[in-house]
């Protein structure tokens, strides 16, 4: 493409932006005609206001369905997967094949290398870190569903509602838990016991990246005239990126706790139990020779 | 569900338990374990790959060690197949020697004998030829001068001479 071409294409797609922000300016405010953004924002925290119909069951948050969506999403692909890829698995692998080798890898290799007694970990972080890293991207496609109340909304993330964020701290923490279990008897329980925070920290970890990420992708979205070349960073790349690090960061934290609290191997003495010892060791002897004398 | 902090709500956090269970054990089942055991079974496939070729370079050394070994037996089993058969040429050569030595022995032997049997013969040959030479010579000249005196005086003669 010489100079010329790009600067001529460069300018075609400026006119196309420029069309859709005058579009935007003259038809209005659009969503924050509804809700003022104080709303919009303490919604998205305490979830109070608007409420999904579960199957007209129970009024529950958008991130309970969205997490439902996720998941079926996920597992329609792990399904077609089954059918039509992994029976034509090759030695040498495709394409397609090496991304699902390496992510079943990563965290299989995960669990392996932070604990000698791996059970079903490794199992469980690559389910955690696909529902979460799914899970927020999700949040991009901007999926709609209708209140009971009767307002479209975009479906949030699923760990952005606290109740998800908790179930999947809760969930880690027993998972831990059984690896102590696991590794240590009952004495594992009590390894475990002692980071009583962890189930807290590690909702609330999880809660809080996803909460402040779908609060300022509202906060950019709430406004029109700050949706141009703005959501491309707050939107996509940060989305992306803590999409990435929450993931690996919920998957390495279990697995690394996991390991801590399953380790049996005896811890090695102290300095001065083992001078202790030996002084303990050379007054024995030194008896036993009087003895002999 | 007023009080709680946070409107938590432990439904949603059971229904969230429940969607999540069902993801983890499908996600187990359909994608995690059938690709954990392909590459399990490829691990196995090239380790036994690179066993076998282990193997088979062990066998090649040892094949070629054996080769080597042979070689040198090889080389030993020619010298001294080299020395038997020298010591056989050798001995060959000897009784050969020996058995052409006798012969030779004895064809002189036979030609001495042959020779000596030859001088007699011509020797009684030659004396029986001078006998009835002289005999004839003696008639011849007995029957020219007289007599049959000088006849037996040369029978008495040759008879002296006898």
């Amino acid at each position: 493409m010489t100079k010329q071409e790009r600067r001529k294409t460069a300018l075609i797609f400026a006119v196309i932006a420029a069309v859709f922000m005058i579009g935007a300016i003259l038809t209005g405010g659009g969503a924050g005609e509804e809700e003022s953004i104080q709303q919009v924002m303490r919604d998205a925290v305490l979830h109070d206001l608007n409420k999904v119909s579960l199957f007209g069951l129970i009024d529950v948050n958008p991130g309970l369905m969205a997490g439902f969506i996720v998941s079926g999403i996920l597992i329609v692909f792990a399904l077609i997967c089954r059918i039509f890829v992994i029976p034509k698995f090759k030695m040498v692998p495709g394409k397609f094949q090496l991304v699902l080798e390496t992510a079943v890898g990563l965290f299989d290799n995960m669990s392996k290398g932070n604990s000698k007694i791996h059970g079903f970990l490794g199992a469980y972080i690559f389910a955690a870190g696909a529902y979460i890293f799914t899970g927020t991207l999700f949040e991009l496609f901007g999926v709609q569903a209708v209140t009971t109340g009767g307002v479209s909304i975009s479906l949030p993330a699923p760990l952005s509602d606290i109740n998800g964020a908790i179930m999947m701290g809760c969930l880690s923490y027993l998972v831990i838990m059984s690896g102590g279990i696991a590794g240590n008897g009952i004495k594992g329980i009590g390894k475990t016991l002692k980071e009583y925070s962890l189930p807290i920290s590690l909702s609330f970890r999880l809660f809080g990246a996803l909460l402040s990420g779908a609060l300022v992708t509202e906060l950019v979205y709430y406004y029109p005239k700050l949706s141009y070349v703005l959501p491309v960073l707050v939107g996509v790349l940060f989305t992306l990126l803590h999409a990435l690090i929450q993931a690996y960061v919920l998957t390495m934290l279990t697995s690394l706790f996991y390991g801590q609290v399953s380790d049996n191997t005896p811890k090695p003495l102290k300095e001065k139990k083992r001078r202790k010892g030996r002084k303990a060791e050379a007054e024995s002897a030194a008896a036993g020779e009087a003895a002999a004398a | 569900m007023t009080g709680v902090p946070l409107n938590i709500d432990w439904q949603q956090i059971l229904l969230h338990l429940f969607n999540f269970t069902i993801l983890f054990g499908a996600l187990y089942i359909l994608l995690y374990k059938p690709v954990r055991d392909f590459m399990a079974k490829r691990t196995a496939y090239y380790a036994d790959m690179d066993t076998r070729a282990e193997d088979a370079l062990k066998a090649a050394e040892e094949s070629r060690a054996s080769y080597d070994e042979k070689v040198r037996g090889f080389d030993e089993e020619v010298r001294a197949e080299r020395s038997k058969l020298n010591k056989e040429i050798a001995e060959s050569r000897d009784r050969q020697m020996a058995a052409a030595k006798a012969d030779a022995e004895k064809i002189v032997s036979n030609a001495r004998t042959e020779a000596e049997r030859e001088k007699e013969e011509i020797i009684a040959s030659a004396q029986k030829e001078i006998t009835d030479m002289v005999t004839g010579a003696m008639e011849k000249l007995t029957l020219e001068q007289s007599a049959s005196d000088a006849f037996d005086q040369f029978l008495d003669a040759a008879e002296k001479e006898k």
